[in-house]
């Protein structure tokens, strides 16, 4: 009876408030891959030589929304583009960067240079600082930021400082600065979504949160033409006391450890991108470099990491100069992290890291 | 507490059953006399929680299941004047009021909040919730008498809260986070977020009742109420449901008169 009664009460619904992104076309024998859509920035990986000064993106958005400028409007990607979309209700504005990459990511990491996560259409009107995004500025002007599981942290805790996200810089570094991953409780909230712990991680790609399956929220990699040779860098590491399960339960005798490893992978058409399921036992991996001589130490120590063939795979000049490769560098401070099992506090630090590669020619 | 209600309720049928059998001593009929009444009511609550109108946000009532909310009232009635047409009543009541509730919602403003944690956002997709308080009422009525068989009563209710629940779950949709532009965070696949509110509800509540009883023995009254709460559900420095919630509920059992 009630039922009923509610039913024919139901009001007319009302306009959408969302404003999205949901697709990006653009002539496509200039993309290497298809194209990054994050909830504020597209990104076009194109292949090296592309004139940029001429490009007509076409986007697909929320129902009803709109987006200025248009879609489909030429504009110079020489450097990235700001669009604007507003929701069907006019309502709500989210702003978007639009910009193309060429494959020549930094291998140089000193983690100086942090940018802060905002959200412009927040009760501070985008001064609220959520969290740290480490950021480097890539040989052809464009930025390159590491990917971390912050955004998912913030779901439950959006009131944390920054230095409290599991991911952030530290003063402490080797050299001046330095990346500091701590594995951190997510409180009641975050047992609620079935995550207790949350690793701090950091890695080149982007993360997109599932909660269905965490481990495929990180998206690995971008593209490199250049074949991988060594990781070489600093870290310090402290285990924390208690190591636990996903389901929060204490397991005991059982030691906390960190991770750090780079991985070499084909992108073929059915795989775009390695996420934290498949990272390290993908068959289109071609080379892995990952540490194996780990220790608890408060003092800077080096790592030396060589990149190891997989058995039966080479890797192609003529796919390498096409771009078919991706390369990403994964930290944790958890191992198994990725299924919620760690230690609260193990804190992991990074600092001064270099990529060594060579050129396909030679 | 149902337990509780439960087992009392089957005590008073046996005992009613017996007290029927044998004659009514002379202090009751004394009583009758000078315009007291008394009445053992037992009852079913059949209705909901309900923000009112129904907010925009949502889209659809997908199920709906009154549980068995059972109610216990001790009654007693004062007509008035020689030809006692009118009369006031007063009474305690046990009662639990509850609903089972699944409903489909578009862009639904919320924040839970737990010590330092906090989620904030605007859920759309499918909330499923279960709401079970029991309640000690006295309420406070005028009684009209038509005649013999029909009695009409309207007046006012307080009730304490004894205990409750309000708790679910939400799935099948997404959260953005802050704002409707926010981070898209998607529960599908069978994934759930779940909620307990239980301890932001209400403890005295205030509302209107209005009811009529029709005799069908001499002993027996079939009885109908309906209270309509004024007060929303839960605690008003509550945030988190961001409209309030009305419990609307019919009363509907039958009474023995002594």
């Amino acid at each position: 009876m009630g039922a009923c009664c509610l039913s024919s009460c139901i009001r007319q619904e009302a306009l959408n408030s969302e404003a999205d992104i949901t697709t990006c076309k653009i002539s496509s024998d200039i993309l290497l891959r298809d194209p990054v859509i994050t909830n504020n920035k597209v990104t076009l990986y194109v292949n090296d030589g592309t004139d940029l000064s001429n490009l007509s993106p076409q986007f697909t958005l929320t129902d009803g929304a709109t987006i200025s400028p248009a879609s489909g409007t030429a504009l110079n990607f020489n450097t990235p583009q700001n669009y604007t979309v507003t929701s069907q209700d006019g309502k709500w504005k989210k702003q978007y960067t639009v910009e193309c990459t060429f494959a020549n990511p930094v291998t140089e990491y000193h983690f100086e240079d942090v940018k802060y996560f905002t959200d412009p259409s927040d009760d501070s009107g985008g001064k609220k600082q959520y969290y740290q995004i480490f950021n480097n500025l890539a040989f052809d002007g464009s930025s390159f930021e590491w990917g971390s599981g912050n955004g998912g942290f913030m779901i439950t805790h959006s009131d944390a400082a920054a230095t409290d996200y599991p991911t952030c810089q530290d003063d402490n570094g080797y050299i001046g600065k330095c990346a500091k991953l701590t594995t951190c409780s997510t409180g009641q909230l975050g047992a609620m979504f079935g995550a207790p712990i949350a690793a701090g991680n950091l890695f080149i790609g982007t993360f997109e949160i599932n909660l269905i399956d965490m481990a495929k929220s990180t998206h690995f990699g971008v593209p490199f033409h250049y074949i991988p040779k060594e990781l070489v860098g600093y870290y310090t590491y402290k285990a924390g006391d208690k190591y636990t399960d996903k389901s929060n339960n204490e397991v005991v005798g059982k030691k906390d450890n960190f991770d750090i490893y780079a991985i070499f992978y084909e992108v073929t058409s059915d795989v775009q991108y390695l996420d934290g399921t498949n990272s390290l036992t993908s068959n289109n991996i071609v080379s892995i470099a990952r540490i194996t001589d780990k220790k608890e130490t408060d003092t800077w120590t080096r790592f030396v990491i060589p990149f190891q063939l997989r058995t039966g795979k080479t890797i192609d000049p003529v796919k390498l100069k096409n771009g078919q490769y991706n390369i990403s560098i994964i930290m944790s401070s958890s191992i198994d992290g990725a299924t919620f099992n760690g230690a609260v506090g193990s804190t992991l630090r990074v600092d001064e890291m270099q990529l060594f590669y060579e050129s396909g020619n030679n | 507490m149902k337990k509780i209600i439960l087992s009392i309720f089957s005590i008073i049928f046996c005992s009613t059953a017996i007290v029927a059998q044998n004659d009514r001593n002379e202090t009751l009929i004394n009583a009758e006399k000078n315009g007291w009444e008394y009445e053992i009511r037992a009852g079913i609550n059949i209705g909901g929680a309900s923000p009112l109108p129904l907010p925009v946000e949502i889209r659809s009532i997908d199920s709906y299941k009154p549980r068995f909310n059972g109610s216990l009232e001790g009654a007693v009635t004062r007509w008035l004047g020689d030809k006692k047409i009118w009369g006031v009543s007063t009474g305690i009541r046990l009662e639990v009021k509850g609903m089972h509730t699944g409903a489909t919602v578009k862009n639904y403003s919320t924040e839970i909040v737990d010590l330092d944690s906090k989620v904030a956002g605007y859920w759309t997709g499918y909330v499923n919730t279960k709401y079970s308080s029991s309640f000690l009422t006295v309420p406070i009525m005028a009684n009209y008498r038509l005649n013999k068989q029909w009695k009409f009563r309207t007046g006012m209710y307080v009730s304490y809260r004894l205990d409750g629940d309000f708790s679910g779950y939400v799935t099948n949709g997404y959260l953005r986070q802050g704002t409707p532009v926010g981070e898209k965070v998607e529960f599908k696949d069978g994934k759930q977020g779940t909620y307990d509110f239980s301890d932001n509800l209400r403890k005295l509540h205030t509302g209107a009742q209005i009811g009529a009883s029709w005799q069908a023995y001499s002993h027996f009254n079939l009885n109908a109420d309906l209270t309509w709460g004024l007060n929303d559900i839960f605690k008003s420095n509550f945030k988190t449901v961001t409209f309030n919630m009305y419990p609307i509920y019919l009363n509907v059992g039958f009474g023995y008169k002594f």
